[in-house]
């Protein structure tokens, strides 16, 4: 094995957490059980990567099997990296062809090869009628960089798309679609709302019309599954100063006031979902706010009209 | 604003109630617990503070010394009145407070960088950074880490730093004898851990109690007013807020900047007392930025938690910390900070 690929054998399984080592290199399925008992687990990392290595070269293990390697461990790491979405469009004369995975997945490689004299592409089917594809980009005259590959997930039965890695937006046009960026939907369902009653009838609930209306007019906003995860959402406001209460405060102004307004959270649309009913926000939400999912970005520029 | 007898709102603290090594031992639990107690207690406050004014170091002190205390961040604690402190004694201290480490280090409880490395502690007077001739001089105590490699030549590195200071204290000066030294303020940057070794020498040697100096949204908004009415000539950093919703499931956290030229406009808009902060325009500046976010969002700021508000003079956090970014005026802002410092002793 030469030694770029045995390095490379090294860095990938060096990644690797130790609480997830056996069950990377189960999944991954190259080296046999019986060899795997070879090696002794207890001992340093550096020490355990470098018998690892020793057994893929007995193996004969080649980049294809190096590259299986970097896919398996990048789907158990799927949440530390960024994925972009795109939704393929479909043109108005197309029709529904039959997908194939394995035609697919040839002429995508012979795309790529096509146009690039060094690229390495290597595939890994996934749950749901997903493939894991794994690109290392190279030039006309160099090998391709094995350390920053991109990857694109592809669910056949899905008009979607994730790609992750900044390399990979030049080469967007090679992959022959056209992209749109994905917008999500939430269907709405009727349905009749009951707020929980409490039994002990000597317990009143205050504002009970308002707050069946803030629940009703939240759902409308919000449906009803669960929200699209996002983290945050940022506003660069440039507006006038305006207040009815405060009045004359910077009256004479012209300029507006410049505002960078952002909202982050773990789970940003469910938390703004609960202002209303926590009597935070008043309702009806600000359209600031409910037109991030129609609209599809969290980025936005105010100005007054 | 009503006057009101101060003695009345805040109970004295019985000796026996108060936890002797909560500094240390105090659970982050007791802790949270302590500071939101401290928080709903009613908090007379002078109506009005003046506007701090560029330079109030002494004229013989060059700024340039104080460089190093800048644009760091310091974790606070208020500290209660030192027993028989002399500043004739460095020397001795240092001393003792190195054994110390170095005891503490053989137990376990290690100062963190690597043990092969030697440690040196220095206590040095910081002079000028007093309010008035009769706050007592600030003072300063670094532990440096000098490398044993005989290729690095002798590099010392500071591993950690307090500071120990007495801004225009003189409603706790008049309150102690000769034999204490009152320097309320203690900042410190570097590891918990060695803060509290630190803090744990000086509790035993002088005497004296630690507590944790938490900001409450009140004094945050204070500061926010006061900063932003400081002159400057220009800003080096945005004014930014940022409050944290504790209502809902998920945290959520809004953090609101804005151009400090524009923070300036709408202050000298609500300013009407000249050299002086009023209550009452601290409540309207805070309350213009509410309402400008509620025309956009529709969201009540008033009714989340404010943990965080930073300007070109200076930025602070609800838990305590504080940076410093502004030469001229970090007399007056270590002056508010001393303000919340002997109140929480008192």
């Amino acid at each position: 094995m030469d030694e770029t690929l045995a390095e490379f054998f090294r860095r990938t399984i060096l990644k690797i957490p130790m609480t997830e080592m056996m069950t990377v290199l189960k999944t991954w399925n190259f080296l046999s059980e019986n060899q795997l008992q070879t090696v002794n687990f207890r001992q340093r990392k550096e020490s355990i990567v470098q018998d690892l290595v020793l057994l893929c070269e007995e193996n004969r293990a080649s980049l294809n099997d190096a590259a299986h390697l970097d896919i398996i461990y990048t789907q158990f790491h799927r949440h530390q990296k960024i994925w972009d979405v795109f939704q393929m469009s479909k043109g108005p004369g197309d029709d529904i062809d039959l997908f194939d995975m394995e035609q697919f997945k040839s002429s995508f490689k012979k795309i790529l090869q096509r146009a690039l004299k060094n690229v390495t592409v290597s595939f890994k089917d996934a749950e749901e009628n997903s493939v894991w594809i794994r690109i290392a980009w190279g030039t006309q005259y160099k090998k391709p960089n094995q350390y920053k590959p991109a990857y694109v997930v592809y669910y056949s039965q899905t008009p979607y798309a994730f790609t992750s890695s900044s390399q990979l937006k030049s080469n967007l046009p090679l992959l022959g679609q056209s992209f749109e960026t994905h917008n999500s939907t939430t269907s709405l369902q009727e349905r009749s709302l009951g707020l929980d009653i409490n039994m002990n009838s000597r317990i009143i609930h205050e504002n009970k019309v308002e707050k069946e209306r803030v629940q009703r007019v939240t759902q409308e906003i919000f449906g009803d599954y669960p929200q699209p995860r996002l983290e945050f959402a940022q506003y660069k406001l440039e507006t006038k100063f305006k207040s009815d209460l405060n009045g004359g405060i910077l009256a004479e102004r012209e300029e507006p006031l410049r505002c960078l307004v952002k909202f982050s959270s773990p789970h940003l649309l469910e938390a703004l979902k609960s202002l209303a009913p926590a009597g935070i926000a008043d309702v009806p939400l600000s359209p600031l706010l409910t037109c991030i999912p129609n609209k599809g970005k969290n980025y936005f520029k105010i100005r007054d009209k | 604003m009503d006057s009101y007898d101060a003695s009345k709102l805040t109970p004295r603290q019985d000796a026996s109630s108060r936890f002797k090594d909560f500094f240390i031992g105090a659970t982050p639990l007791q802790k949270r617990l302590e500071s939101v107690r401290k928080q709903t207690s009613f908090i007379p406050t002078p109506p009005r503070r003046k506007i701090p004014q560029g330079s109030q170091l002494q004229e013989d002190v060059d700024p340039q010394k104080f460089a190093f205390l800048l644009h760091k961040q310091w974790t606070l604690y208020s500290l209660t009145p030192l027993y028989k402190f002399s500043y004739t004694n460095f020397k001795e201290y240092s001393k003792l407070l190195n054994a110390f480490i170095a005891a503490e280090k053989q137990k376990g409880l290690a100062v963190e960088v690597g043990d092969d490395f030697n440690i040196k502690v220095i206590f040095s007077t910081l002079m000028g950074v007093k309010g008035t001739q009769r706050d007592p001089e600030a003072f300063l105590v670094q532990i440096l880490s000098k490398s044993q490699l005989p290729s690095e030549h002798k590099e010392e590195k500071v591993l950690w730093t307090g500071w120990f200071c007495c801004i225009f204290g003189d409603s706790l000066l008049e309150t102690v004898s000769e034999d204490f030294t009152c320097l309320p303020l203690f900042l410190a940057n570097g590891t918990e851990t060695n803060t509290a070794i630190i803090g744990t020498w000086f509790q035993k040697t002088f005497d004296c109690y630690f507590r944790p100096l938490a900001i409450n949204a009140f004094n945050l908004s204070w500061m926010a007013a006061m900063w932003t009415a400081c002159k400057m000539d220009h800003y080096m950093a945005t004014t930014e807020f940022l409050w944290s919703v504790p209502c809902s499931p998920h945290s959520l956290d809004i953090s609101y900047a804005i151009h400090p030229e524009d923070a300036k406009a709408l202050w000298d808009s609500v300013h009407k007392t000249p050299g002086e902060v009023t209550q009452e325009e601290v409540d309207l500046f805070m309350d213009c930025l509410y309402s400008h976010f509620h025309r956009h969002f529709k969201i009540h700021l008033s009714a989340t938690r404010l943990v965080r508000v930073s300007t070109s003079v200076a930025s602070a956090h609800t838990d305590g910390k504080i940076k410093i970014l502004c030469p001229k005026y970090l007399i007056g802002v270590l002056a508010y900070l001393t303000e919340l410092a002997v109140f929480q002793i008192e």
